[in-house]
């Protein structure tokens, strides 16, 4: 139902187990919980569970591989579209079960639409984890995406619309990647355009549904105190008798080198906001660890460089930070900063002496110490909810591999300062980049 | 409702609120010390995660603001991370991510917050270092003026942002003279004048160990957090000079105000005030809230967007107040639909009034705010922020406790009596684009 920003790489080596189809045994240590299950049922759907006792409540996520990039170019929105009507009711479960089944119970659902995928999260008291797979399994195939629904939804999807254009941040966020991805399907608007949303027909919202939410498509994750081979047996009385469909997602290029584009945009207010956006590197490419460290050294924390030399020093913005999103196709590094209009030009040119600053002398080793253990403290943080690991979980098997999170903070702690240099050397150019601006209007 | 269900409802609720870890009767793995000098530290053994999170806070905040220091308690706390005796800003910063984790520190509404978090190992070093800068902060001239900069950029962007400009304004309505009026950022006119002397008295009437409550919350040991405490709080005098008078009293206008300002969508917001979270009758208001609010079954979503399709967002707010809470409603819509859309809203809550919930109604909304109650509380940072807040304001570290079983005792009766109480004259802003 809502509609998260893009997300950056979550930075989850974790306890999973390797792609086995077999049950792996638990854990030594009970307050961490199991080592979490992967199995791929016969249809391909796949199923992740992890027994953990942490407290009575149990995360039920479905993931489903279809995001905005896999719109053609007359269906802008149908994945975030699809995502709030499979609210609505399925054949068998009448309109207003998410209130019966998971809020009556105490327990939370929502859903989320990005470029890459589709998530369904929900959380509740562990005894209707097996009730909550079926529910999710039935929205999956079932949901009925009636007319009289369709056509009422389109009012509260443009709604939505135009309280994204209300909020500044999300709208210099979607506008620069507009900019930066320019004619690639990463550079389209998730929730679509007003134009195609008035005018969809169901026709058109059911074809994407059968094309799409298919069990190739799917990731079941399940976390909490729970019996896996119960959660097992429950996924394959459900999900896993779905008839293979035969889809194999297209691969999506790489978007051609980055452009410089300059845009500058009126919006009501006396304050300014800039984008400054770079190509980085795709998700599973060999330099995603050493982008992370960098953009986390650049700005992702009090003490990082340029929220000490803009806000702090020269007192130039009122804040500024930095975002590295890694994408299956693509990655993005952001820069954005809240100022005073007069104070633009300063400061983007401030930003760009930093980043010369690092292509030129690299980062101190006390520097990369700090990200890296900022790094393993956000993982750590991840994992104290049900929620957390399996979102970590869904979205490792859902676009990238278990088994490189495995890895991943293993393989940031062997990153050297002179990687990052590099790293900065062929992904900053000062020269090359995207660049929005939100001003207030003249007067 | 069926019998069935209701039983299958408590006892799934049962679990939840179970899972808090604060609504069982005295827990095991909380305890709760008070030091030789007064100041209170509840700790929660909790080890299911390598981490560990601290919440000091005070009994100070907005709600002891007058219009003059509007702003003065999130002004001082958020100046005392920018440097100690010992360490600058950026050390304090760099200290803290070291430890793999963050400090930050923020005055709300009841209370004063320094906070922070850190891979478990170092949970000693993370106590150290909220204790230097509650016990040692700087407050440098050059400090106070970087830290005035950035709260007068966060009180403009409040008043250029179109909701929160529009809560503003109404809680202005709703609460008149009442230092409930504004937000915690403080008045843009107070934080302009506020200097170093007044920033250094009022550290000196509210960091007192007779206002303090430190809450520990991760993978640590009590005994060992209990010693840490004492040896590194022991310097925090006992009590304050500082005393508190009694607020003015809240006075709603009950007036409809409108604000024009260029936007993609109107909004809509109707409140009223309610009861504070000591008085009796404060479960039936927040369950009133729930009925309207809560959910997808909650009247507002069911019928102005669901049924209607005139909102994507909308809602109903009810803060925790030791003093007189709230109850605002609110929504935004395309200004084309501002009228049908307050209509809407205003005959929802005249319906609360008129007629009675239901069972199922009612049971409805107490499953949602007891389910809600119990997740927010169950990452550290939380049940940290929870322990220190509901102890520092007078109530108890396990007033969520009570607080459940008060909410589940709540009847169908005790909602219309606060619908009767509270639900008359709503105050209203409605902020829309100018006509073109």
């Amino acid at each position: 139902m809502s509609c998260p920003a893009r997300l950056a790489p979550v930075l989850l080596a974790s306890l999973l187990g390797s792609a086995c189809s077999a049950v792996t045994p638990s854990s030594p240590n009970p307050s961490e919980g199991s080592m979490p299950t992967r199995r791929i049922l016969v249809n391909g759907v796949r199923v992740v569970v992890q027994e953990f006792h942490a407290s009575d409540v149990v995360a039920v996520q479905l993931w489903v591989g279809v995001g905005a990039r896999d719109e053609a170019s007359s269906e802008l929105g149908l994945a975030h579209y699809l995502e709030h009507m499979l609210f609505k009711g399925t054949v068998t479960r009448a309109p207003g079960f998410v209130e019966r089944e998971v809020e009556g119970v105490g327990g939370r659902i929502n859903a989320g639409t990005s470029l890459d995928y589709t998530y369904y999260h929900t959380v509740l008291p562990a005894p209707r984890a097996i009730p909550a797979v079926e529910m999710l399994a039935d929205m999956s195939v079932n949901s009925t995406l009636s007319e009289k629904t369709l056509d009422l939804e389109k009012r509260v999807v443009l709604e939505e619309m135009r309280l994204g254009e209300d909020n500044p941040r999300r709208r210099l966020s979607r506008q620069l990647y507009e900019l930066l991805f320019d004619g690639h399907p990463y550079g389209r608007p998730v929730i679509g355009t007003s134009e195609l949303i008035q005018v969809l027909t169901r026709e058109t919202l059911v074809g994407f549904y059968r094309r799409h939410y298919v069990p190739e498509s799917f990731v079941l994750v399940v976390v909490g105190p729970i019996i896996a081979s119960e959660v097992l047996a429950a996924a394959e009385r459900t999900l896993g008798r779905l008839p293979r469909s035969g889809l194999k997602r297209l691969p999506l290029s790489a978007p051609d080198a980055g452009r410089s584009a300059r845009l500058e945009i009126e919006r009501p207010g006396t304050q300014a906001y800039l984008g400054m956006a770079w190509l980085g590197p795709k998700l599973d490419h060999a330099d995603t660890p050493v982008v992370d460290l960098l953009v986390s050294i650049l700005g992702q924390s009090r003490s990082s460089r340029l929220p000490q030399m803009l806000r702090e020093r020269l007192g130039l913005v009122s804040s500024v930070s930095t975002a590295y999103s890694a994408l299956e196709a693509a990655g993005a590094v952001t820069v954005t900063a809240q100022l005073e209009p007069a104070n633009l030009a300063r400061a983007e040119a401030q930003i760009l002496r930093e980043l010369q600053r690092v292509r030129e002398r690299g980062v101190t080793d006390a520097e990369l110490r700090r990200a890296v253990t900022a790094a393993e403290a956000r993982y750590a943080f991840s994992t104290e909810t049900a929620e957390g690991r399996a979102y970590a979980f869904g979205r490792a098997e859902t676009v990238w591999r278990l088994e490189e999170e495995l890895a991943y903070v293993d393989r940031l702690r062997s990153v050297t300062p002179a990687q990052i240099r590099s790293a900065a050397r062929r992904y900053l150019d000062p020269e090359r980049y995207a660049r929005l601006a939100f001003v207030p209007p003249a007067r | 409702m069926t019998p069935g269900r209701s039983s299958a409802m408590l006892a799934s609720l049962a679990a939840l609120v179970a899972a808090a870890g604060t609504a069982v009767a005295q827990p095991p793995s909380v305890t709760r010390h008070v030091l030789p000098n007064g100041m209170a530290v509840v700790v929660r053994e909790n080890p299911v995660a390598p981490v560990v999170t601290a919440s000091l806070q005070v009994r100070a905040g907005s709600r002891f603001e007058t219009a003059e220091t509007a702003g003065i308690t999130n002004f001082l706390v958020r100046t005392m991370i920018r440097g100690t005796a010992r360490r600058s800003g950026t050390q304090v910063a760099e200290t803290a991510e070291d430890i793999g984790g963050t400090l930050d520190a923020s005055g709300e509404v009841e209370s004063a917050e320094i906070r922070g978090e850190a891979l478990a190992r170092h949970w000693e070093e993370l106590l150290g270092l909220i204790a230097e800068v509650a016990l040692e902060p700087s407050l440098r001239g050059e400090e106070i003026e970087r830290e005035r900069r950035l709260v007068l950029s966060q009180i403009k962007t409040r008043a250029e942002t179109p909701f929160s400009l529009s809560l503003d304004t109404l809680l202005r309505e709703l609460y008149g003279s009442h230092p409930y009026a504004w937000h915690s950022l403080g008045l843009k006119s107070a934080v302009e004048r506020l200097g170093r002397a007044q920033l250094a008295a009022h550290y000196r009437a509210v960091f007192r160990a007779d206002r303090a409550v430190l809450a520990v919350s991760g993978q640590v040991s009590r005994e060992r957090v209990v010693r840490a405490a004492e040896r590194l709080f022991t310097k925090l005098p006992r009590s304050g000079a500082h005393e508190v008078g009694a607020a003015p009293p809240a006075a709603p206008s009950g007036e409809r105000r409108v604000l024009e300002r260029p936007a993609q969508q109107a909004q809509i917001l109707a409140g009223y005030l309610g009861p504070g979270l000591n008085d009796p009758a404060y479960p039936a208001f927040r369950v009133l809230g729930a009925v309207l609010g809560a959910g997808t079954a909650g009247r507002l979503f069911a019928e102005l967007r669901e049924r209607r399709g005139l909102a994507y967002s909308l809602g109903a707010l009810t803060p925790f107040r030791t003093g007189p809470s709230f109850l605002v409603t609110y929504l935004g819509t395309a200004p084309e639909n501002s009228a049908a859309a307050e209509a809407g809203l205003l005959a929802e809550l005249e319906k609360l009034r008129r007629a009675p919930v239901s069972d199922e109604e009612l049971a409805r909304a107490k499953a949602y705010l007891l389910g809600s109650f119990a997740l927010d509380r169950r990452t550290n940072a939380r049940q940290a922020w929870h322990l220190a807040f509901f102890e520092v304001i007078g109530v108890g570290w396990d007033f969520p406790e009570r607080y459940a079983r008060a909410l589940e005792a709540v009847t169908t009766a005790d909602v219309e009596a606060v619908a009767q109480r509270y639900l008359n004259r709503p105050s209203i802003v409605v902020l829309q684009p100018p006509p073109r």
